[in-house]
């Protein structure tokens, strides 16, 4: 599903030059659930951007289900994020001042998709979540656990292929975490696959397999379930 | 899509109420200024007879003295323009050529009518002594009654035509073809009444003003020396040998009062009408006239105005001022722009890391750019009706010593109105200021890495 081959990554200032990731060579499977782990600064989050095509890489190769997006244009990392993969943030970036239905449909739009198959979609989401009777709410009205379910709503929407979650619980409390940790188990469970950075050893250790990035590097890999997909370190 | 980026933009006018309010107002500022000169600037550049734009051609012969000291113009600007206006002999002269369709030579003078019935006071009006192809040339409408001939004007026919005005006046609006009035101490037969008419710019006579009313009275040619009558307008002796001091002096001498048209419907025409003034100037200087190098110029109406500076400098200097002021609205919006944008940054990013191509992104801030522009636009447009209806109404009153002409307003409304022309020069300004406003700060958060604002959302 993903394939990094010795990507590298810097950020350039006029004074100082960040290697975020070095060398960085990765592939995961179709339908597997990988946590990402690290202390802060050491490339979780440029390596969740560069998955998601929010960032270009400078060097080395991705493939992303089987397509080169190394070297696409602005038009075609856009197109493909909005197709192929859903985005899940610590902080859920929701839209404050819409509310939660408008909230999903916001990347449909961007499918040029028709009305009737975009409602479709939405109440499919927000049941999936648990949110249809909150479906005329601002985010503001929802506790944080609620909203971190709207934005999962909206992630799986589009059906994409993978979901890049950063931090998803890293705002909420014990109990909200798990529920949530229960639903992206559910949504991996159905076939999408699952890249989720986490600082909570717990919920790393629910995902087939843990990656901890050191300096922009692979640091140790650890497998948790033997009869979950294979992913590996090249 | 497009109601999709129109669902955006209002949803991000609605989050930023005040913001969004001060751009529109700022945007309509600065179009009521720029729309009230610009329309003033159109109402005294317009054509008051465009369908023979290239069929009437003002005559003008430089009579002047060759010594730069005496060297009257018209305007003295442009000293090498010749005078305005030319002698009562080079006129008559000119007007003995057949090349022209028709030829008028023509001054405005002024006399004291008694209206027929009793008890009404005598008045005194502004008369316009013409030949006969003034009305067909200038292409006066008639409500009564015809011009006259050149017969007439030969005669001198005592006849005369009134304006509409003149004939409301005096008759209450009826047919008064066929009655008489009294000018000076003469009988006059009325002739015709002409309907509303009122040519602005007043090409045909722009001595007094270029926005002003075309006589109440109309006379045959040749009550000009039959009556000895003088010249109402400008009076220029262009010569230092010209001595003024009678009647007959001002008719022989080298000074300029008199208007000189000719309508040459051919390219050909005009160029055999060239050929024959400057034949006229040539034969004249063997009589110690014309001692400037030829310098007649015949020139259609749009170059006449263009010579007479009707337009002036004012209102440039009114529109430019304007469009300063303008500039300076639109880097306003611009600044609450950019800020606006900037500080919606972090949902731009989100929708681009939902998919959103930049360029769907600046399309959506366009959208909502176009939105300000035609809202300031339309309450610019609103601000401009009322402030032209203002200076409507300052201008249209009436002074002391001036006739209760109601075409007067309508010279006013001619200046001041807001036509289909401008409404689409308000849009297009409109749009203009939005987009010149907002297209940089558009492009700019299309622009930002969604990345950076997904963390600190």
């Amino acid at each position: 599903m993903i394939e990094m081959q010795s990507v590298g990554k810097v950020f350039r200032t006029d004074v100082v030059e960040t290697h975020a990731l070095r060398n960085f060579s990765l592939k995961v499977e179709p339908g597997e659930f990988v946590a990402i782990t690290g202390h802060s600064g050491s490339g979780k989050t440029t390596f969740l951007n560069v998955a998601g095509l929010l960032e270009e890489l400078d060097t080395g190769r991705y493939l992303l289900d089987g397509q080169d997006v190394s070297k696409l244009t602005d038009n075609e990392r856009s197109r493909i994020r909005n197709r192929k993969i859903g985005f899940i943030f610590q902080s859920f970036n929701l839209i404050p001042d819409i509310n939660i239905y408008h909230n999903v449909e916001a990347p449909l739009h961007y499918q040029r998709m028709p009305a009737a198959e975009r409602k479709r979609r939405i109440l499919a989401s927000l049941e999936r979540v648990g949110l249809t009777s909150r479906m005329k709410h601002i985010p503001l009205q929802l506790s944080g656990g609620q909203q971190q379910r709207v934005a999962i709503a909206r992630a799986i929407s589009g059906d994409p292929r993978v979901i890049l979650a950063d931090e998803p619980t890293g705002n909420l409390d014990t109990a909200m975490s798990n529920q949530i940790m229960k639903l992206l188990l559910e949504i991996n469970a159905a076939g999408t696959t699952i890249l989720m950075v986490t600082h909570n050893p717990e919920l790393a250790e629910q995902a087939h397999r843990q990656i901890h990035i050191v300096d922009g590097q692979i640091d140790k890999i650890h497998h948790f379930a033997a009869a979950k997909p294979a992913i590996h370190a090249v | 899509m497009f109601m999709h980026d129109l669902g955006l933009a209002l949803q991000s006018m609605r989050r930023h109420p005040v913001l969004s309010a001060l751009m529109v107002l700022a945007i309509a500022a600065g179009i009521a200024a720029s729309m009230i000169t610009i329309t003033v600037y159109h109402g005294r550049a317009g054509h008051p007879i465009w369908w023979k734009a290239d069929k009437l051609y003002a005559v003008t012969l430089d009579t002047r003295d060759p010594d730069t000291a005496n060297a009257f113009s018209g305007l003295t600007r442009h000293p090498e323009y010749p005078p305005f206006q030319v002698t009562y002999r080079d006129a008559k002269a000119l007007y003995r050529s057949d090349i022209p369709e028709r030829s008028v030579m023509m001054f405005r003078s002024n006399r004291v009518i008694t209206p027929e019935r009793k008890g009404e006071r005598p008045f005194a009006t502004a008369v316009r002594v013409t030949t006969a192809d003034f009305f067909a040339m200038f292409d006066v409408p008639f409500l009564y009654g015809t011009g006259w001939s050149r017969a007439d004007d030969d005669a001198p026919a005592p006849i005369v035509v009134l304006s509409k005005y003149a004939n409301d006046k005096l008759f209450g609006g009826r047919n008064s073809v066929g009655r008489s009035i009294t000018i000076g101490d003469r009988q006059f037969r009325i002739i015709g009444v002409i309907d509303a008419w009122l040519p602005q710019p007043k090409f045909y006579d722009l001595n007094n003003s270029g926005f002003d009313l075309p006589e109440n009275l109309f006379m045959p040619w040749g009550w000009t020396e039959a009556l000895r009558l003088p010249s109402g307008g400008s009076t220029s002796c262009v010569r230092s040998n010209a001595k003024v001091g009678s009647f007959e002096d001002l008719l022989a001498q080298d000074c300029v009062w008199l208007q000189y048209w000719a309508e040459l419907p051919t390219a050909a025409q005009r160029e055999r009408y060239q050929r024959f003034v400057d034949n006229y100037v040539t034969d004249q200087k063997q009589y110690g006239r014309f001692p400037r190098p030829l310098n007649n110029r015949i020139v259609n109406v749009d170059e006449w105005l263009k010579m007479y500076d009707v337009v002036g400098d004012e209102t440039r200097i009114q529109v430019a001022v304007a469009l300063m002021f303008l500039l300076v609205c639109i880097l306003n919006t611009f600044g609450l722009m950019l800020a606006k944008f900037l500080k919606a940054a972090p949902i731009s990013g989100l929708r681009r890391a939902l998919g959103a191509s930049r360029i769907d992104v600046m399309r959506q801030h366009l959208v909502e750019v176009v939105i300000v522009g035609l809202l300031g636009g339309a309450l610019g447009l609103a601000l401009s009706f009322f402030g032209l209806q203002a200076m409507r109404a300052i201008n249209s009153r009436p002074f002391p010593g001036m006739d209760d002409n109601p075409a007067r307003v309508a010279i006013q409304q001619s200046l001041t109105n807001l036509d289909f022309q401008m409404f689409a020069v308000a849009l297009a300004l409109s749009l203009l200021t939005g987009v010149l406003a907002g297209l940089y700060p558009a492009w700019r958060v299309g622009k930002l890495a969604p990345s950076s604002f997904l963390k600190t959302q």
